[in-house]
């Protein structure tokens, strides 16, 4: 692996690894001009310690490497300047190679012990770091009461950990790509940084949809490609890095987006940026993948409560069309009470030339009140307002409620009820209101389209688990292609007779009525002419009686 | 009477249909007239509009039938039958949904008032003869066209309470409690057992009662059609 370009932690910054090493070089060319001025003076103890300490430097501020690389050239400036014969390799007195060897083994020595005491102690900070700001995290987002709050507290963690100019959470909203900026944290200096995002809108929507990182440079070019480890895999110390993009395509980037996942699905974006680079370490890099773990997480905490702050407002939507629905009936039925008892009251008295006008507005107000009964029941069914309350009931009870509330309109039309032969009664599970409706609607239906004398049929069986109420009449039927549309809301087949009142909605509440309760209404052409509709609810079991 | 409902228009049109059925009129615009009115003018029945701007008119109910036995027919503009229920169970004795027709609020009233005016325990001694039909609780005994008919203590249990309030609707939860004692998780389906069992030993035709009538999502009424 590449050595890290990160600058020593002990304040001594220099940033660029092109000037510490011309900074080690001038301090070598510096020791050795001065020492060759002050030559003859010198012992050879004094060379090798001064040059020892340009080699620690080297090892001090930049690593390994330079240390080595100092150590070499000291090896040389020792052995061509300072110990004769001078300006050549060679070496007069023999055990000046002693001291050369030991010059060497020394300075390769200690310049790598330096060196690997300073990288642990840089890994030991980073890992209180990364301790802090994990402790930190979860503090955060435990104690944020709302879930976006937690969510910018982890950005901020991160921000702050990293030590970059800003970190940026993005969220896919909804079911398309579009990724919105839910939480940012930028320090006091970044504040260009959302612009810049802005721009990168596309790249981030990329990231998002394919789940793969990308990088951001200066420049405005882009790297993308490769996925991150597994973010909650825990063996965080055998991992030293899940970068596919390689270390040299992220060295120099301003910007790095990384796909939020959870369980696989994709949550967002987590975007880091830093002027002019963004550096960072092994390990700040594996901090960065566990961090954004938890960021996913956050994410989808924030998509967890939309979604139930989403319901709730659906429940509240709902109990107000409820409270909407019964005002609008209260009010649309006071007034039609008062015009009915008012024209009763004329037509009993009798005197006045209006009374035959009175009749009519009785009968036009029980027409509205039906019509505003069919709008507001269709109101319920589809605007999901319908209060359904399912319990064992009768097919007694069902059929005898619906033909006491017929009644008025049948006049002296007959209808048979037959049922099944030996059935001793047959139950169902159903809202019995909702039904009574259903069948009511279905009765009217067959009263409407046939002939003011022509029977109706009622007929109650058990298929299955199913309980089968048909309503069958003589009349006009249905034609092969009305068939599903006569189902259809304010649906009037060609050639009904314009004299026909309603609003073209009682098959399709009938129909709707019994689907909301796991039933359905269907229609079939009677043989002999004619139409047969059937209500079908779901059927129950007959109990064993005591007595 | 006291007409109690706070659109003066409603209660001008009620005056008018209802003002040949029964003596005195009284109105009130709210619950608080009302029963103020309840108290002082004793009237025969008292007619009351659910939507009151003062309080609401299941409070009413169950204010004046703290004390007083006198009929409470609700008026209700909502088609809500657990609402239908709670008034029954509040002390209403019967309800009518706007708008209704005037012919079925007077016979409604009627009797109403009829059944306050029996004695205090209707049907407990004298027999109830409907048509062909004989009911006698106090011995026990229904006979069809001179034939006995036989019914099980189930079957008395649940006919002795429609009868004891006939004209009226009871609720489910009223007959489970009167017959079963308390409303089990199955007394529902045996409510509705019991009730086409009834239904089919006095009645012609099951599936138009002409005695035990349904009372759609609230209960049954027993109706004495003399």
């Amino acid at each position: 692996m590449t050595p890290a370009t990160v600058p020593s932690t002990d304040g001594w910054r220099v940033s660029g690894r092109v000037q510490r090493w011309a900074i080690a070089f001038i301090a070598l060319f510096a020791l050795t001009g001065a020492m060759l001025l002050v030559r003859p003076q010198l012992e050879k103890v004094h060379v090798a310690l001064l040059f020892l300490l340009v080699v620690l430097m080297g090892s001090a501020i930049d690593g390994s490497a330079l240390g080595l690389t100092m150590a070499g050239w000291a090896f040389l400036f020792f052995d061509f300047l300072f110990l004769p014969p001078y300006y050549t390799l060679g070496l007069t007195n023999p055990l000046d190679w002693l001291v050369l060897g030991s010059f060497l083994v020394t300075s390769v020595v200690a310049a790598q012990l330096l060196a690997s005491a300073q990288q642990r102690t840089r890994e030991a900070l980073a890992r209180t770091l990364e301790v802090q700001g994990f402790s930190t995290l979860g503090a955060e987002t435990l104690n944020a009461a709302e879930p976006v709050q937690a969510l910018a507290a982890i950005a901020e963690v991160i921000r702050a950990t990293l030590g970059v100019d800003s970190c940026d959470i993005y969220v896919h909203r909804g079911r398309d790509a579009d990724l919105e900026l839910l939480a940012h944290a930028a320090a006091p200096k970044a504040a260009k940084s959302v612009a810049t995002a802005a721009r990168a809108g596309g790249l981030l929507a990329w990231v998002g949809g394919r789940n793969e990182m990308a990088v951001e440079r200066p420049d405005g070019t882009a790297s993308v490609g490769g996925t991150m480890d597994e973010p909650s895999a825990g063996a965080r110390g055998e991992r030293q890095s899940g970068w596919a993009l390689s270390w040299g395509e992220i060295a120099d980037a301003r910007a790095i987006a990384i796909p939020l996942s959870v369980h696989d699905r994709s949550v967002g974006v987590l975007r880091v940026a830093n002027d002019p680079h963004v550096d960072l370490a092994p390990g700040q890099r594996d901090f960065l993948n566990a961090l954004s773990y938890y960021a996913a997480l956050g994410v989808e905490r924030v998509q967890l409560s939309a979604d139930a702050s989403h319901t709730a407002a659906l429940r509240e939507r709902d109990r107000l069309k409820n409270a909407l629905l019964a005002a609008v009936s209260h009010d649309l039925r006071t007034p039609l009470t008062t015009v009915k008892a008012l024209a009763h009251t004329i037509v009993e008295r009798g005197a006045s030339p209006g009374d035959a006008n009175a009749i009519s507005i009785e009968e036009e107000a029980d027409r509205l009140t039906s019509l505003i009964t069919d709008l507001l029941d269709y109101s319920r069914l589809t605007g999901g307002a319908l209060l359904l309350t399912p319990q064992i009931e009768s097919a007694d009870d069902l059929i005898g409620a619906a033909l006491a509330s017929v009644r008025g309109i049948l006049q002296t039309r007959s209808v048979r009820v037959t049922d099944d032969e030996g059935a001793i009664m047959l139950l169902g599970r159903f809202d019995f209101v909702h039904s009574v409706r259903a069948i009511v609607n279905l009765i009217e239906n067959a009263v409407k389209y046939s002939a003011v004398d022509a029977p109706i049929d009622i007929g109650v069986h058990r298929v299955g688990d199913r309980l089968i109420i048909s309503v069958a009449d003589r009349g006009i039927g249905v034609s092969e292609r009305d068939r599903e549309q006569i189902f259809e809301p304010f649906y009037r087949s060609p050639g009904t007779p314009a004299t026909t009142h309603g609003a073209g909605l009682g098959l399709a509440i009938a129909r709707g009525l019994a689907l909301a309760q796991g039933g359905d209404v269907t229609y079939a052409a009677r043989q002999g002419g004619g139409s047969v509709f059937s209500l079908m609810l779901p059927a129950a079991e007959q109990p064993a009686l005591s007595e | 009477m006291l007409i109690v409902d706070d659109e003066a228009k409603i209660r001008s049109a009620l005056r008018q249909a209802l003002e040949r059925e029964v003596g005195t009129i009284f109105e009130a615009s709210n619950g608080r007239d009302a029963i103020s009115i309840a108290e002082q003018k004793r009237p025969a029945v008292v007619i009351v509009d659910l939507g009151l701007p003062d309080m609401d008119g299941i409070e009413v109910c169950r204010t004046i039938r703290a004390w007083s036995s006198v009929p409470i027919l609700v008026l209700s503009a909502r088609t809500d039958e657990h609402e239908k229920a709670s008034l029954l169970e509040a002390g209403a004795d019967d309800y009518i949904t706007k708008p209704f027709s005037t012919v079925e609020l007077r016979a409604r009233v009627r009797a109403a008032v009829r059944r306050s005016q029996m004695a205090p325990v209707p049907g407990s001694d004298a027999p109830i003869v409907i048509g062909d039909l004989v009911i006698d609780t106090a011995r026990r005994v229904v006979t069809s066209a001179g034939s006995d008919v036989h019914l099980t203590p189930t079957e008395w249990g649940l006919l002795r309470v429609l009868v004891a309030n006939a004209g009226k609707p009871v609720t489910h939860e009223r007959l489970f409690h009167a017959v079963w004692g308390q409303a089990e998780g199955d007394a529902q389906l045996y409510l509705r057992v019991y009730v086409a069992h009834l239904r089919r030993k006095l009645e012609g035709d099951s599936y138009r009662p002409r005695l035990i009538l349904t009372e759609p999502g609230v209960g049954y009424r027993f109706v004495l059609t003399t």
